[in-house]
């Protein structure tokens, strides 16, 4: 089963690697994810960019952005261009099928995602790295480890329930923009609260130890991810799949 | 041992049954077509025999496993083009086939050769490396048949292959499959509604509607079963007075006018002489005489008429 999880992946990456995912968008699309998140947005931001441990939070959550552009693609296009059927005809297995297309959406996710930091750390280190070499601290580095493979499972198994519901790539990533407008709410209301109880909201923040608060929402995600997972092998079957 | 055996085989989808108490058997080696017209249950047959879908009822063993029981097993040893090509468009034709000699856990080395000898056999080696989005549908229709026979299947399902392909593209893969069924050596289980690829195809045909299999036998046993020999006549001066006198005579089983035309089913074709005779003494100014042979399509007309006729 490994082989052939590993067989479906491969495929799946070389698709979106080579030919972009399924808004059209070609290779270059990706330069461009590079250019704006690798060079540009670092420009703007100086050395905070490699620094700040805030920066966390952007690392851990990029990944759900590139993953949940492709998902929909990897489940809804391939039946939505009819080549599931034949897929499904084939001697592999469902779980094969799903976890395959998940780690080509994870290895994604995790790859763009250290590719941007890697282009983010030499824009730095050519922009503002004048008394030395910048790096970014270990408890980020290894945060962006652990956070942007989890995010990245987190969209995917998301997505793959989505894909399997919608009826068309387009119907699934209209679905996904609302999730992650749901999933962004709480940010985006932060603003109209008073601003005592933000205070109060910050300081409560602030407070948390950040290596246990990491730990916790890794935790978190990792058991929410597996029961999205779970659910997803459920409905993951021939038999339905065969009659969408 | 036969490379499928059904008994009583059914599937309904609410009301409808696709599939109704199908029992049928297919020996190895043959080329199999299953005829039937839109809707009649050849795909959901084909969907039940590689265990995509369960049976409501009955049974079904493909190269003697069980397909309810033993699916995986069916499907290693199958290989399939289904309705739609099912190939990825913006891969090339070569990683398509190489895809798929991966699933089947084929060495590089094999993988390279089949892809090679399959290609090259179809005429599309030249051009291996193109995406093959813009290929025509003829094209991929045939890298698709490749596709189901790159990891040497014992036996393949094939769903309308030639549907929506123009007469020339229909004609090329007719041939092409002719030759690969021969090289090959592969059992071919065929749907399609084209009765003349069953024709020069099939060794064995069975016709299917609403899910029930009305006849089974081989393209000539079916027409002399299920036909009478025709008399195809052509002249001048056919008057209605002629036409009822032929009625009446017992060697006329059935008797219709084709385009001025008289197509006669005769009960036995060693007397046509009589027919000729007694019109030529009705004044009839004969232009033509042919012996018509019966094709599969008024075979298959046929049966789903008296299928009709069984239903009112």
């Amino acid at each position: 089963m490994i082989a052939d999880i590993f067989t479906v992946a491969s495929k799946e990456l070389r698709e979106i690697f080579t030919f972009g995912d399924a808004r059209g968008r070609s290779k270059f699309s990706l330069l461009i994810l590079i250019l704006i998140f690798g060079i540009v947005i670092p420009m703007q931001n100086g050395r905070d960019w490699v620094e700040s441990p805030i920066n966390i939070m952007v690392w851990g959550w990029m990944p759900f952005l590139w993953v949940s552009g492709i998902v929909a693609d990897l489940f809804a296009g391939e039946r939505e261009r009819h080549t599931l059927e034949a897929l499904l005809a084939t001697r592999l297995s469902d779980g094969s099928i799903l976890f395959g297309k998940l780690l080509a959406a994870l290895t994604y996710g995790f790859t763009l995602t250290w590719l941007i930091m890697l282009a983010s750390l030499v824009t730095i280190n050519i922009g503002f790295g004048r008394e030395g070499l910048l790096f970014y601290p270990l408890e980020l580095t290894l945060g962006a480890l652990v956070f942007s493979i989890l995010i990245s499972g987190l969209s995917a198994s998301i997505g793959v329930l989505v894909s399997l519901r919608a009826g068309s790539v387009r119907q699934a990533q209209q679905m996904m923009s609302a999730g992650m407008l749901v999933l962004f709410l709480p940010f985006m209301l932060m603003q109209f609260i008073p601003e005592g109880w933000r205070d109060a909201v910050g300081n409560i923040l602030l407070n948390i130890a950040p290596v246990q608060a990491a730990v916790g929402i890794a935790l978190v995600l990792l058991i929410v991810e597996s029961i999205l997972i779970v659910i997803a092998r459920r409905l993951f079957q021939r038999s339905k799949l065969i009659l969408d | 041992m036969n490379a499928i055996q059904t008994d009583q085989l059914t599937r309904s989808f609410g009301n409808l049954k696709a599939v109704d108490r199908l029992t049928l058997e297919v020996p190895r080696g043959t080329v199999f077509g299953f005829l039937g017209p839109n809707g009649s249950g050849k795909t959901t047959t084909i969907r039940l025999l590689l265990g995509l879908l369960d049976a409501d009822a009955g049974s079904a063993q493909v190269l003697g496993f069980n397909t309810r029981t033993q699916a995986d097993e069916v499907r290693v040893r199958c290989g399939a083009l289904l309705e739609h090509h099912g190939l990825y468009e913006r891969l090339s034709a070569a990683d398509n086939l190489d895809y798929y000699g991966r699933i089947w856990h084929m060495s590089k080395a094999d993988r390279e050769n089949r892809i090679r000898e399959l290609l090259e056999r179809l005429d599309l080696y030249k051009r291996r490396d193109e995406p093959i989005g813009r290929w025509s549908r003829g094209m991929k229709q045939k890298l698709a048949v490749a596709r189901t026979l790159m990891h040497h299947p014992e036996l393949i399902f094939l769903d309308e292959p030639t549907a929506g392909l123009d007469p020339v593209a229909s004609a090329t893969l007719r041939e092409d499959l002719a030759s690969l069924v021969v090289q090959e050596g592969v059992t071919i289980f065929l749907t399609t509604h084209n009765l003349a690829e069953a024709e020069k195809l099939c060794t064995q045909v069975g016709v299917i509607n609403h899910g029930q299999l009305l006849a089974v036998g081989s393209p000539a046993g079916l027409r002399a079963r299920t036909s009478a020999p025709r008399l195809y006549i052509t002249g001048q001066d056919i008057t209605s007075q002629v036409v009822d006198s032929l009625h009446s005579n017992l060697l006329v089983k059935k008797l219709q006018q084709r385009n001025g035309a008289l197509v006669i089913d005769l009960n036995d074709l060693a007397r046509s002489h009589e027919i000729v005779a007694q019109l030529v003494e009705a004044g009839v100014k004969i232009d033509e005489v042919r012996k018509e042979r019966v094709d599969l399509e008024d075979v298959f007309l046929q049966l789903v008429e008296e299928e009709r006729g069984g239903e009112e």
